[in-house]
């Protein structure tokens, strides 16, 4: 406060002595919210005449009244102001101003001016908007070719990133993570939302480089927030919403008509797999059918469910309508609690941030839940003018009870069996005469354990499993981050960076006695892995300004070690009811440890220049050292470099006066990705844990490679970037090319060899695209802003190296030329309107016309009915034409609108779940509706084979019938502010209050209802935890 | 003053950066769970420790694959494939695909490739010990006993695979037809196929030579390999070979030290390694189960699994209406499917699915622990080798050699008074009462060149589909997994 009307008097001092004009000494000091500024640019407008500020933030410099003094500093706005008759000007820079234009770079900030690469970056009060639980998630649709894969249903997980397609086939393809210096070994789900002041995504090598072996596949850095010296701010920030499903299931058949349409998948297979005349197939599939699926829901003897005409018996009537639904009584209403409060402030020389938030976020699957607690300090303290030193240090405590759905295709995964569970199987038992529910001793329903359903749900219980069973996690994390910096000589600062995290992590297992995996005996686990990170860096950085020319250079170097210490236990045989600690179990089935190291080391440069801030250039190298390879193959360079070009400051741009921003710029770089997964994959290794019995033993495990190294990214970049009619239309366009090369392959070798393969650097690939990203305001006055902003980004990626000639991998199949997300599948031709059986192209090398099971089609094609003689084809693939988002955000003057939508257009999605309910006779498998456009009888004509139970295997076998349009539209956000009035706020002593209204991941529209699009970046569907939507209402005060 | 403290500050700092970067050990790792390759076969007491993993690697499971549980998991495809062996439902499919023989018909199944990428591995193992011993430190009998089970190990492997991959060995003839690749190193470069003969004389060559290094070694427990066991393979392998004379030698020699199981034992206790009938098994203990992947996780009755409960397994209901109510067999199988006469302490759960003809043969630890010892070789067959092989060479005491075996399991039962193909016949309906469920079934009708005959019995058409296989058809050889043809151009595929 007493520094704002410094600067207010000061101002007022100028305007009144300006219109003296006399050569004078003016001299004065600059500062920031943090204290005295040295360093400071100050430069007489237009001459080589300028200065810098000294260690005080003091400066003297002579001028004529009249003059314009600029003050720039990087990372702040730069300050013009005339010479006035006061001989003293005081300049103090503003935080607020400075968002707009410092980005947070690779150990550093930069002038937005000056940076020669490509960044997004999304704001503290942009992050504040949602209602997430995962920070990670508001980068959906926030940057042009940045592509997330939603996170699913559990709370607190985590999407999946993918920064300008895919960076590598068996190597990692996620981008390094950087929180406050230091790559992040753990769970986005630890970071407190609020406490995050930026997340920049940064997408070229330029921008990347100083990452070296790490930066291949993109960088977020994620920067926490500081206190604001004088400034003492409390926040508090209440939101209370519901979560629920945001996929719809899939559409499937009740019981009414599951149990005649697997009468006529039983007849047909008499009839028309098999040899039986229809009319003795339909007796024999009225008396049979019940055999086939073993539970009546219906008023009617057994032989009677199905008619012989194969309608469902007139007078046949559910017993227990109402409890054949298995989603029902997993799923609930879930809600989720959010309290943050944060209070900051600081005096001249201390700036302080601290928060403390609670979280309930509640799965919307019984039992499955997230609960958090984080504390953050973060202090800044000027020790004397030389002297910067910090410490921010935070703590996470969270526990998670996970809804199992590891396995798409586990018992255990209630989504998978819910789903697939045919609706004529009640969830409690029931009298199998009258309907009524058979109650236990203390008059209670009782699970229905399935002896009397078939396939693999009889003798489990999903619902019993998820309420008896336990998958809990703990997770502590613990993050401290020091630095001292050091001024000297003038234009000279050294800052030594220390940071240590901590992750402790505890899983919890328990089966219970009753059903599923762990009957009879019970079974309970524990896993505990503590990660321990430390990272050391060293930076030495010069900039000064030779009149128009400014030179900034830095060099750096690091140690990161990270060490992941595991401890499993598994034990049986539980003892006493209600406990799932070890002790209560009498048998030890597994019991083990083991450490893992990796440590890397890197000396790194880089140089910035610019001339008249026109033209701007940087250079960034760095060698890395990784301990993942041998000797002789673990140091690698890395590089990049840059320029651009403010066109808008040359005298042929500045006279179209509707052009404001025009920037040129382009990088080229080679950067590195050593996540090739173990740490040890460069080694020939013998492995432990093959004991027999009590004998220690060790097999053969991995041949190594000693000349095995990173994959290489060679990047290049070029993008124009704009503002227009007084920046109201502003965006850029932007393409790039990224080559990755020496990408890691499992290189087979004879199997006869005993070893599967061994690891090397065969393959390369390539992914280009075209960014678009236009931001334009509509209305831009002080009481009404209206911003809309869209995003578009291209991606074409092509594989143009192998080891092999091809590889086939589930769906896909990589060849030269190909996409990495090329479908490689049985060439599904269509139905037989003769007999309705499923019909593949005929591969010619398998078999010939004349064969049984071959057929001519009408147009003369040939085609087959088994499906191990289909051909094979590319049949399209999951990578998308474009994608992007919009995204709009209105105020109108105390009230918030903004909403954003993510799309993709073209793809496709190889949707396996579908194809699960699309069988032709799968005894107790729920069918799609889909199904009731099967074919007949003879001359229907539908893409729908009949249905068979003996062709369940050729009708449903993989093929392109199961790919469908990935195109979508998904309304990710929809937020709704109210800032109240100030009449109101100054009655309740507040500073600023806000109601709100957010919701997340609120609908998708696409081609399948049940479908989720973008489940998986490879197009493939499971039966996940599909993504929860959530609205919330909230309320956020400021003291 | 204050330019003294930053120059001592500006010290402090640079000097971290000399601290922090330093040696040339900074950037070495070791992990902590494998050890180096160069030290696994320094001393004997390491190349043991490999010969202890070879013994475990028979109970792991592979390919990431609940279906691939080691040996047992190969023991269940092999009687998959056979008449004998029932399954009474799809429960959650495991084995429906051998059981109608589409795993091993296709190239591009995972079950196809388990056997020939399981043993391969045990092969490489068993290399690395046999070329490793002479350069091992050590004591001489350590080694000798870790080269003479790691020879048998090789020897088996391959002729384990010889029979699914190669045409069925013919005596009398050359046997020029493929085989499988012979690797006596452990190298990784592409070999090509050997002839069926050729397997035949390097598996005898190992065992001969395993026999002579096992002379002296005296095992702990049954799962390792003694001079025993060498010389029951070498009865099996010339059973195979039609080598009777040596089949019967060697399984007579083999046989001492064993007794036959009590009738009391043959019911209550079978799956024990530790009886003094079985010769060669793994016991698998608490630490080292495989939960659903075990052998007693699919053939045993009492176990608690989705496949056992769904599916128990059955024998042929022909096959069991052959076998006389006194003897022991009769009871270890349940024409009425209820059960109702188990062990003492043994019960199966609400929701076992009960079907006729299942077999209560082998035993699970408990319903919620599917451990059993896995049987790889009993002194029952070595009776029945030596019968069979008299038998065929027409000898007097094959009868005898029979009675021996069989009045222990039927104490009803008299000499046989069959001679000729009637004795052999007599013989060999005893062996597949003796041997259901232990692995047997498709190496002897591929061994005596008989069709699969499914009809007649129990078997569920829609479970089943396969009823009938010619003799001489493609299907009796196992293709080349596709996997290995793609990694190597000198392997040649066997006619489709």
């Amino acid at each position: 406060m007493k520094n704002q009307l410094h600067l207010i008097t000061s101002l007022c001092f100028m305007f009144v002595v300006q219109l003296c004009l006399a050569q004078k000494e003016i001299s004065g000091n600059v500062s920031d919210s943090s204290g005295h500024l040295p360093g400071v640019n100050v430069i007489i407008k237009g001459t080589s005449n300028g200065t810098q500020t000294d260690f005080d933030g003091n400066y003297s410099i002579t001028g004529d009244i009249g003059d314009v003094i600029s003050f720039s500093y990087v990372g702040k706005v730069t300050q013009e102001l005339t010479i006035g008759y006061s001989s003293t000007i005081n300049v103090i820079f503003e935080d607020d101003n400075q968002l707009e234009e410092v980005i947070v770079i690779a150990y550093g900030t930069s002038k937005k001016d000056a940076f020669t690469g490509s960044a997004t970056q999304i704001k503290a009060e942009d992050i504040s908007k949602r209602s997430v639980t995962n920070v990670i998630s508001v980068l959906d649709g926030a940057s042009a070719g940045v592509k997330l894969t939603p996170a699913n249903g559990q709370p607190g997980s985590s999407p999946t990133i993918r920064i300008r397609g895919i960076g590598s086939v068996n190597a990692s393809s996620n981008p390094l993570i950087i929180v406050d210096g230091v790559e992040f070994v753990g769970n986005f789900s630890s970071l407190n939302p609020n406490d995050i002041e930026k997340l920049t995504v940064l997408k070229d090598a330029a921008s990347t480089s100083l990452y070296g072996s790490r930066a291949a596949n993109g960088v977020i850095l994620i920067t926490t927030k500081k206190g604001k010296s004088g400034e003492e701010v409390f926040t508090l920030d209440v939101s209370q919403g519901i979560n629920s499903r945001s996929i719809p299931e899939y559409e499937r058949v009740n019981a009414e008509e599951y149990y005649p349409l697997m009468w006529e998948a039983l007849r047909n297979g008499f009839s028309i797999s098999g040899t039986t005349p229809q009319n003795d197939a339909n007796q024999m599939a009225s008396n049979q059918i019940f055999g086939n699926l073993l539970t009546n829901p219906f008023n009617v003897p057994n032989t009677e469910i199905v008619t012989t005409n194969g309608q469902l018996n007139p007078d046949a009537e559910l017993l227990y309508p109402e409890d054949l639904n298995w989603q029902t009584p997993l799923l609930r209403g879930a809600t989720r609690s959010n309290v943050n409060f944060s209070y900051s402030g600081g005096s001249e020389k201390t700036n302080f941030y601290s928060s403390l938030s609670y979280l309930k976020d509640e799965g919307y699957i019984i039992r499955s839940n997230f609960e958090r607690i984080t504390g953050r300090i973060n202090v800044n303290s000027k020790f004397n003018d030389w002297l910067k030193t910090g410490l921010n240090v935070s703590a996470t405590t969270s526990t998670s009870n996970n809804a199992a759905d590891g396995s798409s295709v586990g018992l255990a995964n209630p989504f998978r069996t819910t789903r697939l569970i045919a609706p004529i199987y009640p969830v409690y038992l029931h009298n199998p005469i009258t309907g009524a529910y058979l109650l236990d001793e203390s008059g209670n329903r009782q699970f229905d354990l399935g002896e009397n359903r078939v396939g693999s749900s009889s003798g489990r219980h999903i619902i019993q499993e998820t309420l008896l069973n336990k998958d809990k996690n703990k997770t502590t994390s613990l993050n401290a981050r020091t630095y001292a910096e050091a001024t000297f000589l003038k234009d000279f600062t050294f800052t030594f960076n220390a940071a240590l995290d901590k992750r402790f992590f505890n899983n919890t297992i328990f089966d219970n006695t009753i059903v599923g995996d762990g009957a009879t005996d019970g079974r309970g686990g524990r896993d505990v892995i503590v990660n321990t990170t430390t990272n050391y860096n060293q930076l030495l950085k010069y900039n000064r300004d030779f009149g128009n020319h400014s030179l900034g250079v830095l060099l750096g170097h690091e140690n990161f070690h990270t060490e992941r210490n595991f401890l499993t236990g598994f034990r049986s045989g539980l003892v006493a009811d209600g406990n799932d600690e070890l002790i209560n179990f009498t048998t030890t089935l597994d019991l083990d440890s083991n450490t893992r190291n990796l440590t890397r080391e890197g000396y790194f440069s880089n140089v910035t220049y610019d001339f008249n801030d026109k033209y701007y250039l940087s250079g960034s190298y760095r060698r890395d050292g990784s301990s993942r390879f041998a000797k002789d193959s673990r140091w690698g360079q890395f590089y990049s470099v840059g320029a651009s070009w403010r066109m808008d400051r040359e005298s042929f741009i500045q006279k179209i006066n509707w052009i404001n921003t025009l920037k040129l710029r382009g990088s080229y770089g080679e950067v590195g990705n050593d996540d090739l997964g173990s740490f040890y994959i460069s080694q020939a290794l013998f492995g432990l844990g093959f004991n027999n019995q009590t004998e220690g033993g060790i097999l053969f495990s991995a041949i190594g490679n000693k000349d095995l190294t990173w994959e290489t990214n060679v990047q290049s970049d070029i993008a124009l970037e704009f503002g227009l009619f007084n920046d109201r239309v502003s965006g850029t366009v932007e393409y790039y090319n990224r080559k990755s090369k020496d990408l890691l392959f499992e290189v087979p070798l004879p199997v006869s060899s005993g070893v599967d393969d061994f690891p090397d650097n065969i393959g390369d690939m390539t992914n280009k695209g075209l960014e678009v990203d236009l931001n334009i305001k509509i209305v831009d006055n002080d009481d009404f802003k209206w911003r809309f902003n869209i995003n578009a980004a291209t991606l074409k990626n092509e594989i143009t190296k192998l080891p092999q000639e091809e590889i086939i991998n589930g769906s896909k199949k990589l060849v030269v030329g190909g996409d990495i997300f090329a479908y490689w599948l049985r060439d599904w031709y269509g139905v037989d309107p003769k007999d309705g059986s499923g019909l593949y192209i005929l591969d010619l090398e398998k078999g010939e016309v004349g064969d049984a099971d071959v057929r001519t089609t009408d147009d003369g094609t040939v085609v087959t009915t088994n499906q191990n003689k289909a051909k094979f084809d590319f049949v399209g693939t999951a990578t998308p034409d474009l994608f992007g988002a919009f995204s709009s955000d209105l105020t109108y003057k105390g009230i918030e609108l903004g909403f954003t939508f993510t799309y993709q257009l073209g793809g496709e999605t190889y949707d396996t779940n579908y194809s699960a309910l699309m069988h032709s006779g799968d005894y107790g498998v729920a069918l799609s509706r889909d199904i009731l456009n099967r074919w007949q009888k003879p001359g229907d004509v539908t893409d729908v084979p009949r249905l068979d139970d003996n062709q369940v295997a050729a009708f449903g076998a993989g093929s392109d019938r199961w790919l469908v349009k990935s195109d979508y539209l998904a309304l990710r956000t929809l937020r709704l502010g109210y800032n109240l009035p100030s009449f109101i706020i100054d009655k309740m002593g507040v500073r600023a209050a806000k109601l709100y209204i957010t919701g997340e991941n609120l609908f998708v529209i696409n081609a399948r209802k049940g479908l989720e699009s973008g489940q998986n970046f490879n197009g493939t569907t499971q039966n996940r935890f599909s993504p929860s939507r959530n609205i919330s209402l909230g309320f956020n005060l400021k003291f | 003053m204050k330019t003294i403290n930053k120059l001592i500050v500006l010290i402090l700092m640079f000097t971290s950066v000399v601290f922090s970067s330093c040696d040339k050990e900074y950037l070495d790792e070791l992990p902590t769970e494998d050890i180096s390759a160069v030290s696994a076969t320094e001393t004997a007491d390491n190349l043991l420790a490999i010969v202890n993993g070879i013994h475990r690697s028979l109970y792991l499971t592979y390919q990431g694959s609940q279906g691939k549980g080691g040996i047992g998991a190969m023991m269940i495809q092999n009687d998959a494939l056979g008449e004998d062996y029932v399954m009474t439902g799809a429960a959650n499919g495991w084995f429906n695909n051998a059981y109608k023989w589409n795993d091993h018909t296709n190239a591009n199944d995972s079950d196809d490739l388990f056997p020939y990428r399981t043993y391969y591995r045990i092969i490489r193992n068993a290399n690395i010990v046999i070329n490793g011993a002479d350069g091992a430190t050590g004591d001489e009998a350590l080694k000798n006993a870790a080269k003479g089970q790691a020879l048998f190990y090789r020897a088996w492997a391959h002729f384990q695979m010889v029979q699914l991959y190669g045409k069925r060995y013919e005596a009398g003839t050359e046997n020029a037809q493929l085989g499988i690749p012979i690797r006596l190193t452990a190298g990784s470069g592409p070999l090509a196929r050997n002839t069926v003969e050729e397997v035949y004389t390097q598996v005898n060559q190992d065992l001969d030579d395993a026999i002579v290094a096992l002379g002296e070694y005296s095992r702990i427990n049954k799962s390792h390999i003694d001079r025993s066991v060498a010389q029951g393979l070498k009865a099996r392998v010339a059973l195979v070979q039609g080598n009777y004379l040596v089949a019967a030698e060697y399984a007579e020699m083999a046989q001492e030290g064993y007794t036959l199981m009590n009738a009391d034992d043959y019911f209550n206790n079978f799956s024990d390694y530790g009886s003094d009938e079985w010769m060669w098994g793994s016991h698998i203990v608490e630490d080292h189960t495989l939960f659903f992947a075990n052998y007693g996780a699919f053939i045993s009755r009492n176990y608690s699994s989705s496949n056992i409960r769904g599916n128990p397994k059955a024998i042929n209901s022909t096959l069991y209406n052959t076998i006389p109510s006194t003897d022991v067999r009769s009871t270890i199988f349940d024409p009425s499917g209820d059960h109702l006469n188990l062990p003492t302490g043994v019960s199966l759960l609400p929701t076992h699915g009960l079907r006729p003809y299942t077999s209560q043969k082998f035993l699970a630890v408990g319903t919620g622990d599917s451990r059993m010892d896995v049987p790889y070789m009993r002194v029952s067959e070595m009776y029945l080798i030596e019968a069979e092989a008299k038998a065929r060479l027409g000898a007097a005491d094959a009868a005898s050699a029979l009675l021996d075996m069989a009045i222990v399991r039927d104490p009803s039962y008299t000499l046989s008074t069959n001679t000729g193909t009637a004795l052999v016949d007599e013989i060999l309906l005893q062996r597949r009462w003796e041997l259901w469920g232990e692995g047997f079934r498709f190496y002897d009708l591929k061994r005596m060149n008989l069709p699969l005959d499914r009809n007649g019995a129990n078997h569920i058409q829609a479970l089943t589909i396969v009823f009938d296989v010619p003799v001489g058809d493609n299907r009796w050889q196992w293709l080349i997994p596709q996997d290995a043809l793609d990694a190597n151009p000198l392997l040649v595929q066997n006619p489709l």
